[in-house]
């Protein structure tokens, strides 16, 4: 009841603040009458409390599963089925999957992130369990591009603060290579091609081994690398029928896609098998050559470490060096062997020649020059001559304004991919 | 529709540095080979646009990120390097083919190679200098030993 009002037909001072509809009055309540009213209308700077508030910035996402999520969490239920991964990863993932989104920066992001956030949880989860999972066959089955899922993944991790373990070598050369379609004959695939699934196995384990000591696998893609060693291994266990076969068609009789760096892998792997060769004394009269290497696979891998051990010690003529000029711990090293002129200047290798990471044996491409000592203080005088360089002509302006606007209508106007 | 940032390159041949002028005034130098050479080719900027006719003060000059590389005399075995140092090194082949390695303290990250080179990025060249010398100790102990 405000105090000091009355009203003006019957004098009572009893008036209540009512409201008709969305109009506020002020109303007698003894004769009804309509004391004042307020504006129907209001400005923007009335409406403060009225205003409404944006879905994001209201406490009720926290409340609720929203509907983005709930989609979210289907997905990844339907990656672990695909995958045919145990129950107990999906909960798990599920679980990634929540505490990300309650980041405000994951909640926000685009639909496109959130799809890949799928991916990026049930890999985690893999990894954990040590379940080989690459993250090729996450993208293939997203339909999503490796840039995208690479930025959410490292993200991911980091917001998280998980450690995830790395991607287990020996199981998944096992998923990869009992995924090839070679240990079943087949209409289109004549029988001396089928292989045994065990021989192949443990063949490829070996040579991936071998190729982890010799430094192709480190820093490296691993699948490309498998897939050479399981095309050597298929090779070697009947060579006279499958020398003539090359990798892309090994590739395609099994079903599987070849990775592009494959092939220089293969390479890799061919030049480290004949350096070991060279060691054999019945090896190394047949003066072998890359195809011929591969009939002697076996006997290679029976006794590669000590292959290995001796090949890579040892200069390219074969002379035994004498120990304190290799065994370059931390001391003085000499360049080793005469095949070493092409390491770059300045780096000192510790590990023996040819037993180098592949990129440091080729040649660098261009040394980088050292700049001179300059001394520069920035006082130096600017000449006008300097100044002029820097300011451009007025043919230069109108050429350069030309180019802008041309650019500026392409790429306004792209055709639809 | 995309907004067009407003900037201007601009390259200096003594010392050898360029910059990026935003029209706000700020300006970013790049590619001195010491803190003392950006602080005099900023300087010589400011002057050159000072002789071009723009009102310019020199002032808040301050070293932002210092890129730095070194080489180690021994190859590294990063699977190794990785499981000695986490959660510090993070290790992805299929990503990088490189040992991501941060210094919290330092606010430095170190990218290390297996051939042992390691690139270094800090907030100054004394911080990148003494992450160089932390992880020296840890990159020793994971290195390629002769069969």
């Amino acid at each position: 009841m405000p105090g000091g009002g009355r009203c003006p037909d019957c004098g009572s001072a009893e008036l209540v603040e009512d409201a008709h509809y969305s109009q506020s009055q002020l109303v007698c309540s003894d004769c009804g009458c309509v004391v004042t009213e307020g504006v129907l209308t209001t400005t923007f700077s009335d409406e403060v409390n009225l205003r409404e508030v944006a879905y994001s910035r209201s406490t009720g996402e926290n409340e609720q599963v929203s509907r983005s999520q709930q989609r979210g969490l289907r997905r990844v239920r339907d990656l672990c089925r695909v995958l045919q991964l145990p129950s107990t990863f999906e909960d798990t993932a599920v679980a990634y999957y929540q505490k990300a989104y309650q980041h405000p920066g994951i909640r926000a992001a685009r639909v496109q992130k959130k799809e890949v956030l799928v991916g990026c949880c049930v890999l985690i989860t893999c990894r954990q369990h040590n379940w080989p999972l690459t993250m090729g066959t996450i993208c293939t089955l997203l339909y999503a591009d490796l840039d995208m899922f690479s930025g959410t993944y490292m993200q991911i991790v980091k917001l998280l603060g998980l450690d995830v373990p790395s991607l287990c070598l020996a199981d998944l050369v096992k998923t990869y290579c009992s995924s090839f379609k070679l240990f079943q004959a087949s209409p289109s695939m004549p029988a001396k091609f089928m292989e045994d699934k065990e021989k192949m196995l443990s063949r490829t384990l070996q040579l991936v081994e071998l190729a982890d000591e010799t430094w192709l696998v480190t820093g490296r893609h691993p699948l490309p690398v498998i897939t050479a060693a399981a095309f050597l291994a298929w090779q070697s266990l009947q060579p006279s029928a499958r020398l003539t076969c090359s990798l892309a068609r090994f590739c395609k009789l099994a079903n599987v896609d070849l990775p592009y760096p494959a092939s220089s892998r293969l390479q890799e792997l061919l030049a480290v098998l004949l350096r070991m060769a060279e060691q054999l004394a019945w090896l190394q009269v047949l003066k072998l050559d890359k195809r011929s290497v591969v009939k002697h696979i076996s006997d290679l891998l029976q006794h590669r470490h000590t292959l290995i051990r001796k090949a890579f010690r040892e200069g390219p003529s074969g002379v035994e060096a004498p120990a304190e000029e290799l065994w370059g711990r931390g001391q003085g090293q000499e360049e080793v062997g005469n095949g070493s002129s092409d390491l770059p200047k300045g780096k000192r290798p510790a590990s023996p020649a040819l037993l180098l990471p592949p990129c440091m044996l080729k040649p660098p491409k261009r040394v980088c020059p050292t700049p001179p000592a300059s001394t520069v203080t920035g006082d130096e005088d600017i000449s006008d001559s300097e100044i002029e360089q820097y300011l451009r002509t007025p043919q230069e302006v109108r050429d350069f304004q030309r180019a802008q606007a041309a650019k500026r209508a392409a790429t306004s106007s792209p055709n639809p991919p | 529709m995309y907004f067009f940032f407003q900037k201007v390159l601009m390259k200096l041949r003594k010392p050898r540095i360029t910059a990026t002028i935003w029209s706000s005034g700020k300006i970013i130098c790049t590619g001195a080979t010491s803190e003392e050479e950006a602080k005099f080719g900023a300087r010589r900027l400011a002057r050159s646009l000072q002789k071009l006719g723009f009102q310019v003060i020199f002032t808040d000059f301050k070293v932002v990120n210092v890129l730095a590389v070194c080489n180690m005399p021994f190859e590294i075995r990063l699977p190794e390097f990785t499981k000695n140092n986490r959660p510090h090194a993070s290790y992805e082949p299929e990503l990088h083919p490189a040992v991501c390695y941060r210094i919290k303290s330092l606010r430095a990250t170190l990218q290390i190679f297996s051939t042992g080179s390691i690139t270094v990025t800090g907030p100054n060249v004394k911080a990148v200098a003494t992450a160089v010398e932390q992880i020296y100790p840890f990159v020793f102990e994971s290195r390629k030993e002769i069969l």
